[in-house]
């Protein structure tokens, strides 16, 4: 959830970069932290095996736009993809604000993205989020290798709910459409925030409409449900 | 129980006044309050020499990935954890079930005076938040701006 601190005129929010193993979620954060000029951003912590598997998570802190006077300060972080970290993935979403979902474009992992979006799913439900709750965006990653799915196939898969939301081809070992995707959320984010300037809680985050999230992507194939896509 | 979102200037100073107290009688360098998602609440004593918001996200993991060896031995979770250096300590202890208190401090004070005043510090600060979250609850956060305003191409300065 969001802070804001009329003291020292800051309002902070939680990103959580959120995918299957090895789809490319620390490359996100590697590449933005290459990026952010370094007086607006902290170190890039992270908590890997030997291996350079996230064990627990990456986290990057950013300054971003003044607001009226207010700083706003986005924390990033990745969860581990490898399925037995569960619990470390419901640990990172606590109080999660926005969410970039990292699918991997190689045909043979289209599994594991459904079962990766499915387990997101499953655990903003036991933090009582919705996905028509919480700002969230879709990547496609490793756009760049052979053997991957077309965009159409992948918005079948992942983007086929009611409320389409926007989605990425992004390379992010190159940083293609890395920032087009953190963009997107974070605005999403500000959009939903500023609904809620004067919204009882904790009723506003129930009501706060998912409007912003609709308004729509770069891919928005009109496809049929079908039991190949993900569960309703 | 629900997270902060609204600290307002009154609101801050409360919190300050038991973490300067707190300072002071443990003879300690710096004090967070965070909450268990890894975010800073507020701050007191010296933190120019560390990035308080990367201890706020480090710590709040390491309180949760005890809460499993805590469940081992029939607790909920610890109250309190210890990490001793050569020369900065960190001590943590859970102040409610949101929130966590960070003290770092150094050779000029003991781990057992730190663990004493933390106890009240703890107390009173748990009192204050309490009253925070109660208000916060009974409203939105008071902070109009229209998030169109917000070019999305220039929310992030890039180097």
């Amino acid at each position: 959830m969001s802070i804001i601190n009329y003291a020292s005129k800051e309002i902070q929010f939680k990103i959580v970069y959120y995918g299957p193993a090895l789809c490319g979620k620390t490359t996100n954060l590697a590449y933005i932290h290459s990026r952010i000029n370094p007086d607006n951003r902290g170190d890039l912590v992270s908590l890997a095996t030997a291996a350079d598997r996230t064990l627990f998570f990456d986290f990057l802190p950013l300054n971003a736009v003044v607001i009226k006077g207010f700083r706003t300060k986005f924390q990033l972080y990745t969860v581990p993809g490898q399925v037995i970290y569960n619990a470390t993935r419901q640990l990172v979403l606590r109080s999660v604000d926005g969410i970039v979902f990292v699918a991997d474009s190689q045909w043979d992992k289209m599994a594991e993205n459904i079962e990766s979006f499915e387990n997101l799913e499953e655990n903003l439900r036991k933090q009582n989020i919705s996905f028509d709750d919480i700002p969230y965006v879709l990547q496609y990653n490793k756009r760049d290798l052979p053997n991957i799915a077309p965009p159409n196939y992948m918005e079948f898969l992942l983007n086929n709910r009611k409320k389409r939301v926007q989605s990425f081809e992004v390379v992010s070992s190159t940083g293609q459409n890395v920032f087009a995707a953190l963009n997107a959320v974070s605005q999403l984010l500000l959009h939903k925030f500023s609904k809620e300037s004067d919204q009882a809680r904790p009723s506003a985050a129930a009501a706060a409409p998912a409007a912003a999230a609709a308004s729509g992507g770069n891919h928005r194939a009109n496809l049929p449900s079908s039991g190949l896509a993900l569960k309703r | 129980m629900d997270s902060i979102p609204v600290l307002t200037i009154e609101d801050v100073a409360h919190i300050d006044d038991v973490l300067q107290d707190y300072l002071q009688k443990s003879e300690s360098d710096l004090a967070v309050i965070i909450d268990k998602g890894g975010n800073v609440i507020s701050q007191s004593g010296d933190h120019e020499i560390m990035d308080v918001t990367i201890i706020a996200a480090l710590a709040a993991g390491s309180f949760a990935a005890t809460k499993e060896l805590a469940r081992r031995i029939g607790e909920v979770e610890f109250n309190a954890l210890y990490h001793q250096g050569n020369g900065s300590h960190i001590f943590m202890n859970s102040v409610d079930e949101d929130t966590i208190m960070i003290t770092v401090f150094g050779a000029q004070t003991t781990v057992g005076l730190v663990r004493f005043y933390s106890t009240g510090a703890c107390q009173a600060m748990a009192n204050v938040l309490k009253n925070l979250r109660e208000k916060s609850n009974r409203g939105g956060h008071g902070f109009q701006f229209d998030a169109s305003d917000v070019d999305a191409t220039q929310i992030f300065g890039k180097a």
